[in-house]
């Protein structure tokens, strides 16, 4: 059963081509990369799934049921979670509080309090001594923690992170790495991960869409990509025949 | 702490301090505690649009004027008793701000401002035309008193003592919302539009709830002003009373319900002792306002809570 499904998406702003017929299925449990030069249509795409942007044309499905024209919020609500590029907190509450929203809006038949939901996902992530924070107290590895944590405490069936390495050090990077491993073990998230760090692509996406000027380039497992010569093109320019991806 | 304060005891404090000084105040500054009060409620109703989900509205006071009017007319014209006409002059005033919130709150910032400042005026030449149903300038004179058990609830010491019970028990609800799920989608839509979106919070629905309550608050002020003075005219709704109700907001520390009375309060006094300055008050208002939007911007209320961390203690309590 495909959980998240986009088909044929293109997304057009004024005369600027931003996605071209871009196609996608995710699986439950699975871990997706979607990677690509800046100004691809990475963010757009996700824009997309979530329903922030409306499509030109295209369709969503989630969980068999075509979501194009559902809310953001209701979408949430079904298992759609999204981290953003450039972190998106609530400024003026406290790190328990940030995370008590999703909490809030997701909960469904058997979930505990919000309060111990959030509380849960805060001490899973490794941030329950900041509970009482105010965000803006927090350094910047934390605060992208915090927007994780707010995403997790909706419970999401599949979760869209963008970026969500910009910005952090080695050893944050390692952690967040084997947090997601772990969420993926054990609630079987899916996850649709946008990241320029390729190591962290290499090392955690079962398969890889390359994007570029808004259409497929690519697609196939880590091993495909680093090979494969159009990639290598659009991230390096013509003459090369080999690189580091 | 100030966030950790309960409603109730904020219901205790004012019942308290407004008792006592029900007790030891002048006829004449008992007037004016009572408009303070009634204004009060309303503003911790404009902190509900403005301090919780960041809707600049300048229309509030057309709002407190439209159940103001509404128990004016059903208890001089119908002959309602004020008890029956109060609940319906708040819940016309909801409904119609419900109304109205659906295709108004698709504006944003200066064009929501600019809209409700239109409500605000529409409003005026309305109660200023509409001889037959207003009076037009002259008002709507000889509103019935309040009775309860058989006492009419008449001059301002019996008065105040009547309209605290109404303040206390709006600003515990409103500090029982504020900090409920439904008060934190507030802020949360406030804060960040897309955030909230993305943590599964209906971003209009919420805008449209807390234009509503914000009028629901507006209503209760109006009905009881319009008891209060038992004369009613359209000037005491103009639109210079919303700019006034947001001063008192950002005086007192806007998304903070302790801070939305002492607004109300202070701004209520404060033209009153300083009559002696005469035009002058407007200029020392002027730069009152911007003393505070630079030195004190989240208000009077951040004075009391130096402690606390700032951010945290920020649209709660
Ligand atoms: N709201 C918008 N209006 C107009 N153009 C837009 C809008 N959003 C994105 N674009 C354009 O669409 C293209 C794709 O942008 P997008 O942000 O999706 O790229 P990206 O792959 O996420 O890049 P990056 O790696 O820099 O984050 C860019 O050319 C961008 O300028
Ligand atoms: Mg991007």
């Amino acid at each position: 059963m495909k959980l998240l499904q986009a088909c044929g998406v293109t997304k057009v702003y004024g005369g600027l081509q931003a996605l071209t017929d871009v196609d996608l299925t995710v699986m439950p449990g699975e871990s997706v990369a979607v990677i690509g030069p800046n100004g691809a249509g990475k963010s757009t795409f996700l824009n997309v799934l979530t329903g922030l942007t409306p499509p030109t044309t295209g369709r969503v499905l989630f969980d068999g049921t075509d979501v194009t024209k559902l809310a953001t919020h209701k979408r949430v609500r079904l298992g759609i979670g999204r981290t953003f590029q450039h972190g998106r907190l609530f400024s003026r509450m406290s790190v328990l509080e940030n995370v008590m929203t999703a909490a809030e809006t997701c909960r469904r038949g058997g979930d505990g309090a919000p309060r111990e939901t959030a509380m849960r996902v805060l001490e899973r992530m490794g941030l329950a001594a900041q509970a009482a924070e105010a965000v803006g107290s927090l350094s910047y590895g934390q605060r992208r923690m915090v927007e994780m944590c707010r995403v997790l405490a909706g419970k999401p069936r599949v979760l869209l992170l963008d970026e969500p390495a910009a910005g952090l050090n080695s050893g944050e990077v390692e952690q967040l790495v084997e947090r997601l491993a772990a969420l993926r073990e054990e609630h079987s998230v899916a996850v649709v991960l946008i990241e320029h760090n390729m190591g962290m692509v290499m090392r955690f996406a079962e398969r890889i869409l390359v994007l570029n000027f808004g259409s497929t380039i690519a697609e196939g497992t880590p091993e495909e990509i680093q090979s494969d010569p159009a990639v290598l093109t659009a991230y390096l320019g013509e003459g090369y025949s080999h690189a580091d991806l | 702490m100030a966030t950790r304060r309960s409603p109730l005891l904020l219901a205790a404090a004012i019942l308290a301090v407004g008792l006592a000084l029900s007790v030891v105040l002048s006829e004449y500054n008992l007037r004016l505690l009572n408009l303070s009060v009634i204004t009060a409620i309303a503003v911790i109703g404009f902190n509900f649009a403005f301090g919780l989900a960041g809707l600049i509205s300048l229309g509030h006071a057309a709002f407190v004027g439209m159940s103001a009017y509404t128990v004016a007319i059903l208890t001089t014209a119908t002959g309602w008793s004020p008890w029956a006409a109060i609940p319906m002059a708040v819940a016309g005033t909801v409904l119609f701000s419900a109304l109205i919130g659906y295709p108004l709150l698709r504006l944003k910032g200066h064009y929501l401002a600019l809209a409700t400042l239109g409500l605000n005026v529409s409003f005026f030449i309305i109660t200023a035309n509409w001889l037959s149903l207003t009076g037009g300038t002259n008002g709507i004179p000889g509103i019935p008193q309040l009775r309860l058990h058989g006492y009419f609830i008449s001059g301002e010491r019996y008065f105040l003592r009547f309209g605290l019970v109404f303040l206390a028990a709006v600003a515990a609800a409103a500090l029982a919302f504020q900090r409920s799920r439904h008060g934190r989608a507030m802020i949360a839509a406030r804060d960040d539009e897309i955030a909230a979106a993305m943590s599964g919070i209906d971003v209009t629905r919420v805008r449209v709830a807390a234009f509503a309550l914000s009028a629901a608050c507006a209503a209760v002020a109006g009905a009881l002003f319009a008891e209060h003075v038992r004369f009613i005219a359209p000037e005491d709704f103009g639109y210079v009373h919303s700019i006034t109700y947001l001063a008192m907001l950002i005086v007192g520390g806007e998304g903070s319900v302790v801070g939305a009375i002492l607004g109300a309060v202070l701004l209520t006094f404060l033209p009153e002792w300083l009559r002696f300055l005469g035009n002058a008050y407007l200029a020392f208002f002027a730069a009152m306002m911007l003393a505070i939007l630079i030195f004190l911007p989240r208000g009077l209320v951040s004075l009391f809570r130096r402690r606390a961390p700032r951010r945290i203690a920020e649209g709660r309590s």
